[in-house]
């Protein structure tokens, strides 16, 4: 292929890319060291908003709340991961494809409808909480929703599939032989697992935990549709600047911390998907 | 087998949301408990019924074609020459070019937001249909790049030493072999946009809203299944979709298995 024939190729999406990602993207950074407030190019540059950030308790409590919700969330889902990719990866069941199906369908219903099950489910006159309270087991409802609680499950839901796929990808590349070999030399499953399959599996658990991190992170609807309002994280001050109060320069400020964080976590991802692949293909 | 138990019941959380809304949809009851109190058709009478229900729904649709459409043209391209040219930086373009994947949307969202109320194109059908396909053609690089990586050069080669020039070589062989991922990629791309929430949450006004923003302030107003009527709706579509994806391109390959 030419040279020219492969820009003309590449041009329309890194185009595109470049006049719709990348400038507003540098114009957001730029924004948030303005001093004008609202939809004006900035004639003088400022640090103060960032100052306001990490100066002030609530907003340091509100970055805490979220990283700490994230490393819950994160556990969470590896916990519940493991298992399912372990499964996955060596079933040689005729339902796998099923199976499969069953992983990925909740990544292609909308964010909005998972969140609304995990509603029906959890609310006070929902279907667990209602069902207990007809029955008499239950004289109130159960806290199952507007709290931390109800956020971290219905998160833990939505980004489990990306921990799934990021375990199942080097589990099945685990090489049965190597198994079988400490097996022959005496090793119990359970020493075979701590001592082959954990180790081997440990890209795998540090690339899916850090993609669910920061999708945990990052996320808005469930916090705003879950936790009602009472659980503060970092997208929503993003929001609520940028929508409502209209302050942009902090809103600005806001989403690049986060924008930071993030994109720290994408090279590490990026560093450790990569080594993982040289190191096992 | 404990495994087996274990692996069982992480399935059924995946499942139970999606399940108890199609569940719920049906139900006659307003709060709806277990066993369902019965067989109604309502919610969907009361979706169907709902003038902005059906302007989101048709806004949705629309907006999703042309995504779909928009996006696989300029994502089939960047795949063809990123799998086929061998040249320096190609790592980098390739990590370029799916960024938009890795990014928290809410930032190319308040991004966009920005620059578009700059330009003074804020809260129009262009800002909003251009944020979509910044974000779902990533998706179709990605699943045409997996179809072209399989495919042998030679083919195109025999083609053209047969006397068919290139771009007939390219239309009638290349895009014989590498149809599957395209399509996948369209019905991929319609998905994403229809469901799209994050990212059109601050391209939209109250005369331009997408079906997942109504429902989303559907629901924080109110709770009745109206909304699991819309909901089991949105979950046919992924149904369609998964099986459109099975049917051309594999599930396996498609997920990388």
């Amino acid at each position: 292929m030419t040279a020219r024939a492969r820009l003309l190729l590449l041009l329309p999406f890194t185009a595109l890319l470049g006049g719709f990602f990348v400038v507003p993207l540098a114009l957001m950074a730029l924004i948030s060291v303005s001093r004008e407030s609202f939809g004006e190019l900035p004639t003088s540059l400022t640090l103060h908003h960032y100052a306001r950030f990490f100066s002030d308790a609530y907003y340091l409590g509100v970055l805490w709340e979220t990283l700490a919700l994230g490393a819950v969330v994160t556990a969470a889902a590896l916990v519940l991961g493991y298992p399912l990719a372990y499964h996955l990866a060596r079933t040689r069941s005729r339902a796998k494809p099923l199976l499969l199906v069953a992983v990925l369908s909740p990544l292609l219903v909308g964010i909005v409808v998972r969140c609304y099950g995990w509603m029906i489910l959890l609310a006070d006159r929902g279907l667990i909480n209602g069902t207990l309270i007809e029955r008499g087991w239950l004289a109130a409802p159960l806290p199952l929703m507007y709290n931390r609680f109800g956020v971290a499950v219905a998160l833990v839901h939505v980004f489990l599939p990306f921990m799934v796929l990021s375990l199942t990808g080097v589990l099945k590349r685990l090489d049965p032989h190597v198994l079988e070999a400490a097996m022959t030399l005496g090793a119990s499953p359970a020493r075979t697992f701590l001592e082959i399959t954990l180790p081997l599996s440990l890209p795998g658990i540090l690339a899916g935990s850090l993609l669910v991190f920061s999708l945990a992170i990052s996320s808005f609807v469930v916090p705003v549709l879950l936790g009602g309002f009472k659980v503060q994280v970092l997208p929503m001050i993003v929001y609520e600047q940028v929508l409502s109060v209209f302050d942009w320069p902090f809103g600005a400020a806001n989403a690049f911390v986060l924008l930071v964080i993030s994109i720290a976590l994408i090279a590490v991802y990026i560093r450790v998907t990569e080594r993982a692949l040289r190191g096992i293909v | 087998m404990i495994l087996r138990g274990v692996v069982t019941l992480v399935y059924a959380f995946l499942l139970l949301p999606m399940l108890v809304v199609v569940i719920a949809a049906f139900n006659s009851g307003t709060f709806f408990t277990f066993p369902p109190q019965g067989f109604s058709l309502r919610w969907f009478a009361n979706f169907f019924a709902r003038r902005e229900f059906m302007q989101a729904l048709r806004l949705s649709t629309e907006l999703a074609l042309w995504t779909a459409a928009l996006s696989t043209l300029a994502g089939t391209l960047a795949a063809i020459a990123l799998v086929r040219g061998r040249f320096r930086g190609r790592a980098a373009m390739n990590a370029f070019v799916t960024s938009p994947l890795l990014l928290p949307q809410i930032l190319t969202g308040v991004a966009l937001l920005q620059f578009f109320t700059l330009l003074k194109l804020q809260q129009t059908y262009w800002a909003l249909l251009i944020g979509h396909v910044v974000v779902t053609t990533p998706y179709v690089v990605r699943t045409v790049s997996a179809t072209l990586t399989h495919f042998d050069l030679a083919l195109e080669e025999a083609a053209q030493s047969l006397g068919a020039g290139p771009v007939r070589a390219f239309l009638e062989i290349t895009l014989g072999v590498i149809k599957p991922g395209v399509v996948a990629g369209a019905i991929f791309a319609f998905a994403i946009s229809f469901d799209n929430f994050t990212l059109s949450l601050f391209l939209t006004s109250s005369r331009l809203t997408p079906l997942p923003i109504e429902l989303f302030a559907y629901l924080k107003y109110s709770f009745d299944p109206t909304a699991a009527a819309v909901s089991a709706l949105a979950i046919g579509v992924a149904l369609l979709v998964i099986l459109g994806i099975a049917r051309f391109v594999g599930l396996a390959e498609f997920t990388g298995f």
